[in-house]
């Protein structure tokens, strides 16, 4: 019994100073995260609708200029070939997107990366809601060659995103 | 004298990535661009040096018989603090790292100097211990990073600065992927291996 109370004190003193320490530094550095990914989103939300100003409802972003809507933003969040692909779309009431941008990934460098780049995100400006599938898929979307996973999953998220918005903002 | 040989032997006679071996998840992973080679030497130095010097002050303290859980505690509190810290201050190496980042907890070369080295010798040749090694560590995987770079991209590029400007006319996107990274080492450890071979030999 003295044995082991001998192995456990100092194992839980090493987790409470540890647990301590992590604490703080989680207090430490809790507001600058917060402030980084909020300032992700202004960013991305300033590119897909430049110039405009937004407000936040439950599910999305809407964006006004002069006081009149011109058009929602929201995030599209999928799965993509090794990590989660975050995108923040852009989309018209007429329902054609406005522009995508990649707020996130973890794709293959040199590869699938490529998704975040304008030769890409380019291509969906201007495009109705249902064209929005890779030409494989009878969309009009060029996949990137060597990435079509991670093509598929970009442009596969902002579709369904996109529907489910557009039904709710119709309604 | 001798305390430099514990700054030194990390560095060239028991470099951690082409003598000991350790530490290949993250070198495989993450050597496809200098800059995050740079960004992961950081962190594994940051670790490394702590957790040394923390396992190495208390290592009468520890029982044998849980010192792997308390060197794991301690290792993994530094991670989780350097993550915390590049998630504020430098988001976006913070991005790039990516999983890898969190993953320095099961790097070998941490544990493997924590068991090896720390708990068993004083404070300060524990912190020389780790600062070799991290350089060492550094050397290789940015030495990595250059080849598999300039080969896949055709130039080098270190923070936004082009450093080598078309080297290769055609990059091969090969070696942005793992097997670019196993045939880098691999070349470069037979290199070395032969090297040695030779010396001996003669």
């Amino acid at each position: 019994m003295k044995r082991i109370v001998g192995i456990a004190i100092p194992l839980i003193i090493i987790c409470i100073i540890s647990g301590a320490a992590l604490t703080a530094s989680h207090d430490l550095t809790k507001g600058r995260i917060e402030m980084v990914e909020q300032e992700k989103i202004n960013e991305s939300l300033s590119i897909v609708f430049p110039g405009a100003s937004f407000t936040e409802t439950d599910d999305y972003y809407s964006a006004a200029m002069g006081g009149e809507e011109i058009g929602y933003a929201f995030i599209a969040e999928g799965k993509g070939y090794s990590g989660t692909i975050k995108t923040m779309v852009g989309l018209y009431p007429n329902g054609t997107i406005s522009r995508i941008y990649v707020i996130s990934q973890s794709e293959t460098p040199g590869l699938g990366t490529r998704i975040a780049e304008p030769d890409f995100t380019n291509q969906f400006k201007g495009k109705r809601i249902g064209d929005v599938r890779l030409r494989q898929d009878g969309g009009v979307i060029d996949a990137i060659t060597g990435a079509t996973i991670s093509s598929r999953a970009i442009t596969d998220t902002a579709r369904e995103r996109a529907e489910v918005v557009m039904n709710e903002t119709t309604r | 004298m001798k305390q430099l040989d514990e700054l030194t032997k990390g560095v060239f006679k028991y470099n951690p990535i082409f003598y000991l071996v350790l530490g290949l998840c993250p070198l495989l992973a993450v050597s496809t661009r200098v800059d995050n080679a740079l960004g992961m030497s950081l962190g594994v130095f940051f670790v490394l040096v702590s957790s040394n010097v923390i396992i190495s002050l208390f290592r009468h303290w520890i029982p044998s018989q849980v010192r792997i859980p308390c060197f794991i505690v301690v290792i993994a509190s530094f991670v989780t603090i350097v993550e915390l810290f590049m998630h504020g201050y430098a988001p976006e190496l913070h991005e790039r790292l990516g999983i890898y980042l969190p993953l320095i907890v099961v790097n070998c070369i941490i544990l493997g100097r924590a068991e090896a080295f720390a708990s068993k010798k004083p404070v300060f040749d524990s912190f020389l211990d780790a600062i070799g090694m991290s350089i060492g560590f550094t050397l290789g995987i940015v030495g990595i990073a250059l080849c598999r770079e300039a080969l896949s991209t055709g130039k080098i590029a270190i923070f936004g600065y082009t450093i080598i400007p078309t080297f290769t006319p055609s990059p091969s996107v090969m070696m942005l992927l793992p097997p670019g990274a196993f045939l880098t080492i691999g070349v470069i450890m037979a290199l070395i291996n032969y090297r040695s071979i030779r010396k001996e030999g003669r």
